[in-house]
């Protein structure tokens, strides 16, 4: 009863700090921009040399089972980390959900190395802790380009490291003679390869862009707003569209012209 | 009565958003039948490539408002070039957006669309739609349109990745100005930038 009571409050505590997350930012904040942009062009001759020919060799010759169980495998051994980060943002009936999915995944799906729960209509999604933050109304913070890594902020790099310490890996594999080392290797080398051939086609419309590394710390950050927003389209921020007609006399210079 | 006041106040209050969430059914109109035409054309297999190009850039010329994108995304520079950049910008951009929406929508050759729902801003209509392409994968389209003169017109297109609203001209916009900023606001920079991707763009890959 005391446990159910400590559980309530704590829950309580957790829906106060809650709060509407912030509206996607006109304007990033990129402090180190010349040292981003070095970073960039830096991560984008490695990855034209080398990440990006692994990752679509990866692609072709790994089967798409395959690599679907492995991404399966990897989403549900993460779930423990969403699970809290859903509980953390307040939000049980998505911590259900993620309960639920990790409860059938790894026991009817194998390990969860088949996504059983997926199939019967039981969508997974992803939280982590740079999402909760921006629940609880932290700023991102300075934007920055991580060699090797990406693009990131202060927010979610912070998250980052705090969701290691909710892995349940970390648990599982602590002293035990390097064993979390080689298991973090290996998922973090797998997510990375996976990650990158899942985004190849956006990695080159980005490439495509009038000015690329604008247009990437644009995407990343959209995209995370989208994510802490659960995917939801904010349809409020229609009415913050920039006016089309704020320099309206153009028009009327063309036309002076010709 | 002071009962009375709050409960007439919550009502009215309750009644704005629904006024300003009927749009315009015009706009939607517009949108499905000119979006139909456009994916038409494209999807036409007894038309030949330049046939195909020429139709598509007269129903974008026609569609949307090519020359309000071009001093949009320009945002403040508009009014720093002078009349013989700003033509010549016009000019090159006119070239680059054509043949990038059409690399762009050549992806939905066979799509269709369905209007979802529309929405009034101040000054525009934003037109939901679903663009159902032919391998039966689903994009949601938004369209922000704008009448003036009894005539309507696309100034911008939002496409929804995974719940992430991209606005092709704001984010357009964004782009330029970083790149006219870097370049102490030089045209040339912009110009040259622009004729470089539109070869790249008429190269085959």
């Amino acid at each position: 009863m005391r446990a159910l009571i400590l559980a309530l409050v704590s829950l309580s505590v957790v829906t106060a700090c809650a709060t509407t997350p912030p509206p996607a930012p006109t304007e990033i904040y990129d402090p180190f921009e010349n040292f981003n942009r070095k970073v960039y062009g830096f991560n984008e001759s490695v990855d034209q040399a080398v990440i990006g020919p692994v990752a679509r060799g990866y692609s072709k010759t790994v089967p798409k089972q395959a690599r679907s169980g492995l991404r399966n495998f990897v989403s549900n051994a993460n779930a423990p980390v969403t699970f809290v980060n859903d509980v953390l943002q307040a939000k049980p009936q998505r911590a259900m959900e993620t309960l639920s999915r990790f409860i059938i995944n790894t026991t009817v799906g194998v390990g969860g190395l088949f996504d059983v729960a997926g199939k019967s209509d039981l969508e997974g999604h992803t939280e982590d802790f740079g999402q909760t933050l921006a629940v609880w109304g932290v700023p991102m913070g300075p934007y920055f380009m991580a060699p090797l890594l990406g693009p990131s902020n202060l927010r979610d790099t912070t998250g980052r490291v705090v969701d290691i310490a909710f892995d349940p890996v970390t648990w599982i594999s602590f002293g035990t003679n390097n064993l979390e080392v080689y298991l973090n290797a290996g998922e973090t080398v797998f997510v990375a390869l996976d990650t990158r051939a899942e985004l190849d086609s956006g990695i080159e419309f980005i490439r495509e862009q009038p000015e690329p590394y604008t247009a990437l710390r644009r995407a990343y950050s959209s995209q995370r707003q989208s994510a802490i927003r659960d995917g939801v389209v904010d349809e409020n921020s229609f009415d913050d569209l920039p006016d089309f007609d704020d320099f309206d006399d153009f028009d009327e210079e063309f036309d002076d012209f010709e | 009565m002071t009962s009375f006041r709050i409960i007439l106040a919550s009502l009215l209050m309750a009644l704005i958003p629904l006024a300003s969430a009927s749009a315009d059914p015009r706009s939607e109109a517009f949108v499905q039948e000119n979006a139909t035409k456009v994916l038409e054309a494209l999807g036409n297999p007894d038309l030949t490539a330049a046939e195909r190009s020429e139709k598509f850039n007269g129903f974008m010329e026609e569609f949307s408002n090519l020359d309000g994108i071009a001093r949009f995304v320009l945002g403040k520079y508009s009014r720093r070039f002078n009349p013989e950049e700003l033509a010549r910008y016009r000019e090159v951009y006119r070239a680059y957006s054509l043949l990038n929406y059409e690399a762009q929508f050549d992806d939905y050759r066979g799509a269709d669309i369905n209007i979802v729902n529309s929405y009034d801003t101040k000054r525009d209509s934003i037109v939901n739609s679903n663009v159902r392409k032919a391998d039966g994968d689903t994009l949601e389209v938004s369209w922000r349109v704008r009448e003036r003169n009894d005539r309507f017109q696309v100034i911008d297109v939002g496409l929804n990745l995974d719940g992430n609203l991209l606005w092709l001209a704001v984010e357009q916009r964004a782009q330029f100005l970083d790149l006219l900023d870097r370049n102490d606001g030089s045209a040339d920079a912009l110009i040259s930038k622009l004729e470089e991707l539109t070869q790249e763009l008429k190269t085959p890959s």
